[in-house]
């Protein structure tokens, strides 16, 4: 099962690598924001599933951060095309 | 059959996720990509999650951070689209020539079809 959990892995990264395509070539601020959002969470989930891979628990909490803060971070970055810098 | 479970959950997440990152590199729009990143985390880091609970147990320390992360993806996910969306649509951002409805900028009468309905597009312009 623990191989079944590193190809997981393999293939979140390398969606996560297509999507840096966007992120490099997105014409606008928000197609750059999508693709940075759906990387994070590619990233939580490799993050979280090479833990359980490797089965070690310190990969437990990088997950939880990048899930969690993500979020804040798309927030935030939606607040700052809405009004400008504050 | 834990295992075929585990596998099964494993191959639908990375499919959805595979088809939801083409979708995000090949629309042709802001708004169409933004379905598309919601859809991959929705459809596609959820039934990983839950292979990863299958796989491991609830109670177990990766299981259950395996479905914390999932709950907080499925409550949070929506509010960060919605929320980019609309930050796109007011820093004018265009939308694909192709596109036939731009209801925000319709106006009301013409938007909704029924009267009464109106009103609550009005804070949201």
């Amino acid at each position: 099962m623990t191989s079944v959990f590193l190809a997981v892995t393999v293939a979140e990264v390398a969606i996560a690598a297509l999507l840096v395509i966007r992120l490099a070539a997105g014409p606008t601020i928000s197609d750059r924001i999508v693709a940075l959002n759906t990387i994070s969470t590619q990233a939580a989930l490799a993050v979280l599933f090479f833990g359980a891979y490797t089965d070690r628990y310190i990969y437990i909490d990088p997950a939880l951060w990048l899930a969690s803060f993500s979020y804040l971070g798309t927030i935030v970055w939606a607040r700052y095309l809405e009004r400008g810098l504050l | 059959m834990r295992e075929a479970f585990v596998i099964a959950l494993a191959a639908i997440g990375l499919a959805f996720s595979l088809s939801g990152a083409v979708g995000i590199l090949r629309m042709p729009d802001v708004y169409s990509r933004i379905q598309c990143s919601s859809k991959t985390i929705t459809m596609g880091a959820l039934p990983a999650l839950v292979a990863l609970v299958v796989g491991r147990g609830v109670l177990t320390p990766f299981g259950g951070r395996a479905l914390l992360v999932a709950v907080l993806l499925l409550v949070v996910n929506p509010a960060s689209s919605h929320a980019l969306a609309r930050a796109a649509y007011k820093a004018g951002v265009p939308m694909w020539p192709g596109a036939v409805r731009d209801d925000p900028k319709t106006p009301r009468r013409q938007a909704t079809h029924d009267g009464e309905n109106g009103e609550q597009g009005e804070g949201a312009r």
